[in-house]
């Protein structure tokens, strides 16, 4: 269970990113969180994994509260929560299983991966990660030679190499073309089915989010404006979280229509 | 089901799982035992009798001690007349370089000039580069006799290779459209370098100039060395003869004026590069 | 930008004109000076290639061989960790940002050849004074190069390594050290390239290498010899260039 309680978050300059969110994201659900950008969804994931300070409220993920957790047991959080970018944030001039073995560090002493020194168990953690996006064969490939959507799936088996119990994903597919889009979505529901992962995932696209989400929530200027499940949203809601009505720029497919 | 029967389900699932083999890395192997190679070959073959190396901290603490714990003002104006001299051979010297190496570095540009022309000077200004200032300060030094004038020639010929081939090369980078339009616009090839090339790579040259001043203040400081000028010679005099006082005044000196012109030319040669800033609004 | 041309003429003229605060700039003085029968020119015209089999240089390269190849890996190795606390993303915190920062400027003010005479002061002459000087001049150049090229890196993998639970030392491995590591090699090859050509001076001072030898023929008036011993460290140095720009090239 992720509980937000009055949740709010302040950018230096007095920007308000995130302005009194209470939220329960019960374990195991597939949420989707939408709005324009600058509408706080970044902010919003990042509290999660504490990347973004509170400056007011709490959030709770299990019984941990990650305003009041020490330099390691944060650290530790952050290893149960895994982590997935836009820009998919891989080392271009490592191979692809070193870019998933990141996501082992929390898990190995410290002196041992300093060296570099990882044991077959984790090695062998990292393939099976690898394996769950279908990509096992490119593990000795260097990362920049690897197409956009493969590099987010190895950004995915990163993230899953964690062994976590949450996923978060930062506008996954926004660099990725409509039918990529689709496959590492599909990924993404994939964990979140098969692995039990409660899962958080920024989209730009209602369509998307309608398609795969359990539910859905909507950000408008750091304010919650809708939570409910994906067929709920019609176009009133849209006008809610946008501010405007639906166009073709709304969606993936070209038809504008929900 | 309980989480050792999961791990169990999940080891049989992946039994016989395929997975690629690790590449060797030759050339990290490679490098790895050259670089080791090189330093124990180079470490024991040595005459360097290094059962003198743990005497090092100590002495050089020692001589510290001796430079900065009893300064005195008194060497103050001493120490600033022979570093601005040493300021002075640098900045001459560069201009000299600038000066020479300037038409060399058209001849030497692949885009401006011919073949011949772009092989014969990039060789010309190869020799220079490779031949440190303290050299050309030895050799000159007969002919000019002891002062800054030999250490001045000595900077400006050694910097000429260098300032030539990088100048060279920012040449050979600019943007080929301005050259092709005064082409077209039947323009001789002295214009074409004169009005399309100039232009474009005037400020990284000069921004070069002046890094290369930066870098001779550090060559000028210690020609003295060798009796070509500024404030080297009070450096190895005074550490000749152990007057540690006057020494350690010289060094903060060098040390001082060198990251204060460090930073005024890195101010200056950003804002060359960036272009004028668009003049205030009133 | 009218007045800085101007205070840059007037500083020109300032430290070029024959007065007191002038080194005495004579373009007359160097024609006249350069056409006059002198012994390095005369020697010029003589060079003796023959210096370059004698023992005395062959043992002078040697020396200024290991002295290059010693600081420079060891230089280079020390300047990594260096090169992290220099930059505001690697430094622990600010305190030792500082630290490094101050320490670093002062290392990289205090030319090569005034380490050596430190160092020579310290421990009397040989090859030691020579490879501690090269040690701290390479210690300046890597560190300062390569912490530049830290802060130029992606920050998207750092990112990613904190969101992942990794230590401060663990995202420096995992994000950090992989994205500079071309550049840091080649810094280091071009370090050694540097150290080469600065190792051919130390011997002025008395602290080693083929300086030495060129800094013997010149007390006794050979300059034929001196010449010949130059060539022979123009081919090493430019022949050591060539295959280092090579492997940069592949690196990069």
């Amino acid at each position: 269970m992720i509980r937000f309680t009055q949740a709010s978050v302040t950018y230096p300059g007095g920007v308000t990113a995130l302005d009194d969110i209470s939220l329960d994201i019960p374990d195991g659900q597939f949420v989707v969180i939408v709005g324009l950008s600058g509408a706080g969804k970044s902010t919003l994931i990042r509290t999660v994994n504490g990347l973004v300070p509170l400056a007011g409220g709490t959030v709770h993920v299990g019984e941990r509260e990650v305003g009041g957790l020490s330099r390691r047991q944060l650290r530790s959080l952050r290893a149960d929560a895994g982590m997935i970018f836009q820009h998919y944030n891989l080392v271009n001039r490592t191979t692809v299983l070193n870019n998933v073995l990141m996501g082992r560090l929390n898990r190995v002493p410290g002196w041992r991966s300093m060296l570099g020194w990882w044991g077959r168990d984790e090695v062998e953690r990292a393939m099976r990660a690898l394996e769950i996006v279908e990509i096992v064969d490119k593990a000795y490939v260097r990362a920049a030679n690897l197409s956009g959507g493969q590099q987010q799936r190895v950004g995915i088996a990163r993230a899953l190499a964690q062994e976590p119990t949450v996923l978060l994903a930062d506008e996954p597919v926004a660099s990725l073309d409509p039918p990529t889009s689709r496959t590492v979505m599909r990924y993404l529901q994939k964990a979140n089915r098969d692995l039990g992962i409660t899962t958080l995932v920024n989209l730009h696209f209602l369509d998307l989010a309608r398609e795969y989400a359990d539910r859905i929530i909507g950000l408008r200027a750091g304010k919650l404006v809708f939570d409910g499940p994906g067929s709920a949203v019609d176009e009133g809601v849209f006008e809610q979280i946008y501010g405007r009505s639906l166009t073709a720029d709304d969606v993936l497919e070209a038809e504008a229509t929900l | 089901m309980s989480g050792t029967e999961t791990q169990r389900v999940a080891d049989e699932r992946f039994r016989d799982a395929v997975r690629p083999e690790k590449p060797f890395n030759w050339f990290r192997l490679t490098v790895t035992v050259a670089v080791v190679a090189g330093f124990l070959g180079a470490s024991l073959s040595v005459d360097a009798r290094w059962e003198r190396l743990p005497e090092v901290p100590g002495e050089l603490w020692n001589i510290f001690g001796l430079m900065f714990g009893d300064l005195d003002l008194a060497d103050l104006p001493d120490a600033l007349d022979s570093m601005w001299e040493s300021v002075g051979i640098a900045w001459i010297g560069t201009m000299i370089a600038a000066a020479l190496s300037f038409p060399l570095a058209f001849l030497a540009a692949r885009n401006v000039s011919g073949r011949v022309s772009v092989v014969v000077t990039r060789q010309l200004l190869n020799i220079p580069r490779a031949i440190p200032e303290i050299i050309f300060a030895v050799a000159l030094i007969p002919i000019f006799g002891l002062g800054p004038l030999a250490g001045t020639v000595a900077i400006g010929l050694s910097s000429t290779g260098t300032i030539g081939k990088l100048s060279a090369e920012i040449i050979e980078g600019c943007d080929h459209g301005p050259m092709e339009a005064a082409d077209a616009a039947g323009g001789s090839k002295p214009q074409l370098v004169r009005w399309a090339v100039m232009p474009q790579v005037m400020p990284e040259i000069i921004a070069f100039w002046l890094y290369r001043f930066e870098v001779n203040i550090r060559a000028s400081a210690v020609l003295g060395v060798v009796g070509a000028g500024g404030i080297g010679t009070m450096l190895q005099q005074s550490i000749e003869f152990r007057q540690w006082a006057s020494a350690g005044m010289a060094l903060i000196v060098v040390v001082l004026v060198t990251i204060l012109i460090d930073m005024a030319s890195g101010a200056i040669r950003r804002r060359i590069i960036r272009g004028p800033r668009p003049a205030a609004q009133t | 930008m009218i007045g800085g041309l101007i205070g840059l003429v007037g500083f020109t003229v300032a430290a070029g004109a024959d007065w007191r605060y002038g080194i005495g700039f004579s373009v007359t003085e160097i024609w006249d000076g350069l056409t006059r029968s002198n012994a390095p020119m005369r020697g010029l015209a003589e060079i003796d290639l023959g210096a370059l089999t004698g023992s005395r240089a062959r043992d002078g390269f040697l020396e200024t061989l290991q002295m290059a190849v010693m600081s420079s890996i060891a230089g280079a190795l020390i300047a990594l960790p260096l090169a992290l606390f220099n930059s505001k993303l690697g430094a622990p915190n600010r305190a030792v940002y500082a630290v490094v920062k101050l320490l670093n400027n002062v290392i990289r003010a205090i030319p090569d050849l005034l380490w050596a005479l430190l160092f020579v002061a310290a421990v009397s002459i040989g090859a030691l004074p020579g490879i501690l000087a090269l040690f701290f001049f390479s210690l300046g150049v890597v560190t300062k190069l390569t912490s530049d090229t830290i802060d130029g890196i992606d920050h998207g993998p750092v990112e990613a390594a904190r969101a992942s639970g990794a230590s401060h030392p663990q995202m420096l491995r995992f994000a950090v050290l992989p994205q500079i590591l071309p550049a840091y090699t080649s810094f280091s090859m071009y370090c050694f390239e540097l150290n080469l050509r600065a190792s051919a001076v130390l011997g002025f001072v008395g602290a080693g290498g083929i300086g030495t030898v060129i800094d013997f023929y010149r007390g006794q008036g050979q300059w034929d010899r001196v010449w010949g011993v130059v060539a022979g460290f123009l081919v090493v140095v430019i022949v050591v260039e060539r295959i280092s720009a090579v492997l940069r090239k592949r690196l990069l």
